[in-house]
């Protein structure tokens, strides 16, 4: 597969990947932009072990956790729980809210459920993280009832 | 109040603009430049230091054994300092980025405690080496001087070398376990984010 074709096709996904980690649009695409540059080194390295996605999601959610190292303790000044006055018709604040719920999980969670949504199986999700798929599917069978809880608490 | 929220409809509409290639790749320089510069500032300004005090060698022609150990002392601090920093680096270059998230963390909490571990051995080692080359060094010179002039000027190295044993070694230490202990903690509550 040809570099171009992987961006093409993966940008978004991992794009999606990075802002749920961080809920930060501008950090979001640095880190996905790390994530590509990791890939174009590696490309003609990849031995097809796994799949190339495996191999991609891989690099992306790595390459996140390792961001906490250049994070400056920056302390995610809380949002108000009450968002009511907000709340429209649109689905731009369920959005916002879903990924900032998703950012506030502890950060393997963020990339499990990610993943999830992005609709990548779990026995591929269980080889991304190296857990086994019973505990992916328990954990995210807790994660969706978490964000569901969240949604509630915000009248959703 | 509808209670199934389509999670994957909502996550789907998250978009962001690509960049195209040329701007990626352009990045891939900065990138590369970013995580190599540091290394090859350090490892130009030792192997300066080294060559300019090979240079004095060479120039002075020290007599004493004393100065020619001082000398070699002080090199190979240097040299034992800039190897395993080079070292260090390399694991943190090398680390495989396509291992699962779980072995990841486990290299990645690894190498943070290796870097821990050269922080403060490998500083206090270099600091010992260096001060007791100086010492070495000066006795030639200082031997040829009046004792009073010796003395002053034992004085004053010592001195200067009290502080920076007593006050600055320590001061330094403590910043850096600041911030690698908080690195360490963290990566071992994700690593057992994953154990539960």
């Amino acid at each position: 597969m040809v570099f171009e074709d992987i961006y093409e096709l993966y940008w978004q996904k991992i794009f999606r990947l990075c802002m749920g980690y961080v809920n930060n649009s501008e950090l979001a695409q640095d880190l996905a932009q790390e994530t590509f540059i990791i890939v174009w080194q590696q490309l003609p390295k990849f031995r097809h072990e796994s799949g190339i996605g495996t191999w991609i999601f891989r690099i992306a959610s790595n390459n996140c956790l390792k961001q906490i190292e250049k994070e400056k303790k920056f302390s995610k000044a809380d949002l108000p729980v009450n968002l009511e006055e907000k709340k429209q018709e649109s689905l731009e604040p369920q959005i916002q809210l879903l990924y900032q719920f998703i950012s506030e999980l502890p950060e393997t969670d963020r990339i499990i459920i990610s993943l999830e949504l992005e609709e990548v199986k779990q026995a591929e999700i269980a080889g991304i993280v190296g857990l086994s798929e019973s505990n992916i599917r328990v954990k995210i069978h807790r994660i969706k009832e978490k964000l569901t809880k969240r949604f509630k608490e915000n009248g959703y | 109040m509808a209670t199934n929220i389509d999670f994957k409809n909502l996550w789907k509409q998250q978009t962001a603009e690509k960049p195209s290639i040329e701007e990626l790749l352009g990045r891939l320089k900065k990138f590369k430049h970013e995580n190599i510069r540091k290394l090859v500032v350090t490892n130009i300004l030792l192997i300066i230091t080294c060559t300019f005090i090979g240079m004095i060698w060479y120039h002075y022609q020290p007599q004493m054994l004393t100065t020619k150990i001082g000398i070699v002392v002080v090199i190979l601090a240097m040299v034992i300092f800039l190897a395993a920093y080079n070292q260090l680096f390399m694991n943190f270059y090398r680390l495989d980025n396509n291992l699962t998230n779980s072995e990841y963390l486990q290299n990645l909490y690894l190498l943070k405690n290796k870097q821990k571990f050269m922080q403060t051995t490998m500083l206090n080692l270099y600091f010992i080496l260096l001060f007791a080359g100086i010492c070495l060094y000066m006795y030639e010179y200082t031997s040829r001087m009046k004792v009073l002039y010796a003395v002053i000027t034992y004085a004053v190295t010592l001195a200067w070398i009290a502080i920076n044993w007593f006050y600055l070694r320590p001061k330094t230490i403590k910043k850096q376990q600041a911030k690698i202990n908080g690195l360490i903690d963290k990566f071992e509550e994700i690593n057992n984010q994953l154990k539960d």
